[in-house]
């Protein structure tokens, strides 16, 4: 496996345990943090196409692999991100954290409504359910505000420890 | 022109032929990478879990002897009437085993109780599951119910080395066969909503007309012990209302679970013994 791809993945194990662990303890309120778009924003904005997909792809078989859903969905759902993100990135100034953060959030958005959309048909009450998940929705997205900027951090510093200079690799496409 | 079209077209044409991959990669493959990513994160949320025990423990250190005598006391008062409860347990089942013996009846399905840690709790809008500190090491099975003191929690979906998956019954799409305690008829539990804040809770269907319940009586609603997965009369919740459903040939209610499900810290799996491990 690509060394980029591996420091990545281990980016995003971390970030799957400790969300796993918030919710953990946010359970006895029933209140869920979900922040998809963490996983994919980095890899989509500043790396090549294909160590940024296949860190989108591996990241969400790390979450299907522990969620009631096809697996595959996590996969393909952030694979789509990504491919959407990496077309739109040349018109963004893709360096700034700032951007970094709002598209993280964007991402996340279209995530779990797409997520929600495939599992509403389990809900026996579907409105109730979507007001269950507006309510999580609305704190993924304060708590994926507050951690992006840690986030994207520890990914460059996991990059780098893993000797990859992020400035030329941003500057190739394909 | 046409170069920088490609270009932009790139990333949803790779999307497409992972997605026509994905659709023919072996069943086989999919559970063993499944099965690998999943054993992937469980050693860390494992090692969380015995570090939130190891604050437990360090956090209990800190109580008063004064404390610790009233919980000995407590505890001995318990024992004594458990000790009771348990002789006249003895009593009948040895009268039932008689009578069974009389009327060569086949025995009934036995289960082993496993107590559990709960390793971590996922309560979403989506799903509702925990992850339990026992799995193949420990002979849990798939779809061995899953009890606490409060009652049900859920059943096992999921089995690997170390730790086990459990589908709560406030999971949206999860079903019991339950009935309402003091009446026979079978009626059909399903997980439902689980709001904010707020207690999870379910709906019952196909509750004869005959039942009447208000908020200020609610009935307690037990497992039926149809279907062969959970023993009977153990509590999923308490119904706190119902009403005619659209045919008018039966009603349907909501049920209030336990707030205590959404804070579980251990369970018991009733592993099935005897004739039951074979179904």
């Amino acid at each position: 496996m690509n060394r980029r791809v591996l420091m990545l993945l281990l980016a995003s194990l971390l970030l799957a345990v400790l969300l796993g662990q918030l919710n953990h303890y946010l359970g006895a309120w029933q209140l869920h943090v979900w922040c998809g778009g963490l996983f994919v924003t980095l890899a989509a904005l500043r790396l090549d196409f294909r160590t940024g997909a296949t860190t989108a792809f591996l990241a969400g078989l790390l979450l299907d692999a522990g969620s009631p859903v096809v697996f595959g969905t996590h996969a393909l759902l952030f694979l789509a991100a990504h491919a959407v993100i990496f077309n739109a990135r040349a018109r963004a100034p893709r360096d700034e954290t700032l951007v970094g953060v709002i598209i993280a959030l964007l991402a996340n958005l279209g995530l779990f409504l797409a997520l929600s959309f495939l599992r509403i048909g389990a809900a026996s009450a579907p409105g109730d359910a979507w007001m269950r998940n507006f309510a999580d929705l609305a704190l993924s997205q304060i708590v994926l505000a507050l951690v992006a900027p840690w986030f994207f951090a520890i990914q460059i510093r996991t990059l780098q420890l893993g000797g990859v200079a992020l400035r030329q690799n941003s500057r190739s496409l394909f | 022109m046409p170069q920088q079209r490609f270009d932009q077209a790139k990333p949803f044409l790779t999307l497409a032929l992972v997605l026509a991959a994905w659709l023919v990669v072996p069943t086989a493959v999919k559970r063993f990478l499944r099965a690998g990513f999943f054993e992937m994160q469980a050693p860390v949320e494992a090692t969380a879990s015995y570090v939130r025990d190891l604050q437990d423990f360090w956090s209990l250190k800190t109580r008063s002897n004064n404390e610790l005598i009233e919980a000995g006391r407590d505890l001995v008062h318990l024992n004594a009437a458990y000790e009771i409860r348990l002789q006249q347990d003895a009593g009948l089942r040895d009268e039932i085993e008689r009578l069974g013996d009389l009327l060569k009846l086949p025995a009934p399905d036995g289960y082993r109780a496993e107590p559990a840690r709960i390793v971590r709790r996922d309560f979403s809008g989506w799903w509702q599951q925990i992850v339990i500190r026992k799995g193949c090491n420990y002979g849990i099975t798939e779809g061995a119910p899953v009890i606490y003191v409060g009652g049900v929690v859920g059943r096992v979906r999921e089995v690997h080395a170390y730790t086990s998956v459990v589908d709560l019954i406030s999971s949206p799409g999860v079903r019991i066969a339950a009935c309402i305690e003091g009446d026979m008829r079978p009626i059909s539990y399903q997980g439902g909503v689980n709001p904010t804040l707020a207690p999870a809770r379910g709906t019952v269907e196909y509750v004869p007309v005959d039942i009447f319940v208000t908020p200020a009586a609610p009935r307690r609603l037990v497992t039926s012990g149809l279907g062969g997965v959970f023993p009977a009369n153990l509590t999923i919740g308490y119904i706190t209302g119902v009403e005619p459903s659209t045919d008018g040939l039966f009603k349907t209610g909501d049920v209030q679970l336990e707030p205590a499900l959404s804070a579980l810290t251990e369970v018991t799996v009733l592993v099935p013994q005897g004739p039951a491990a074979g179904k």
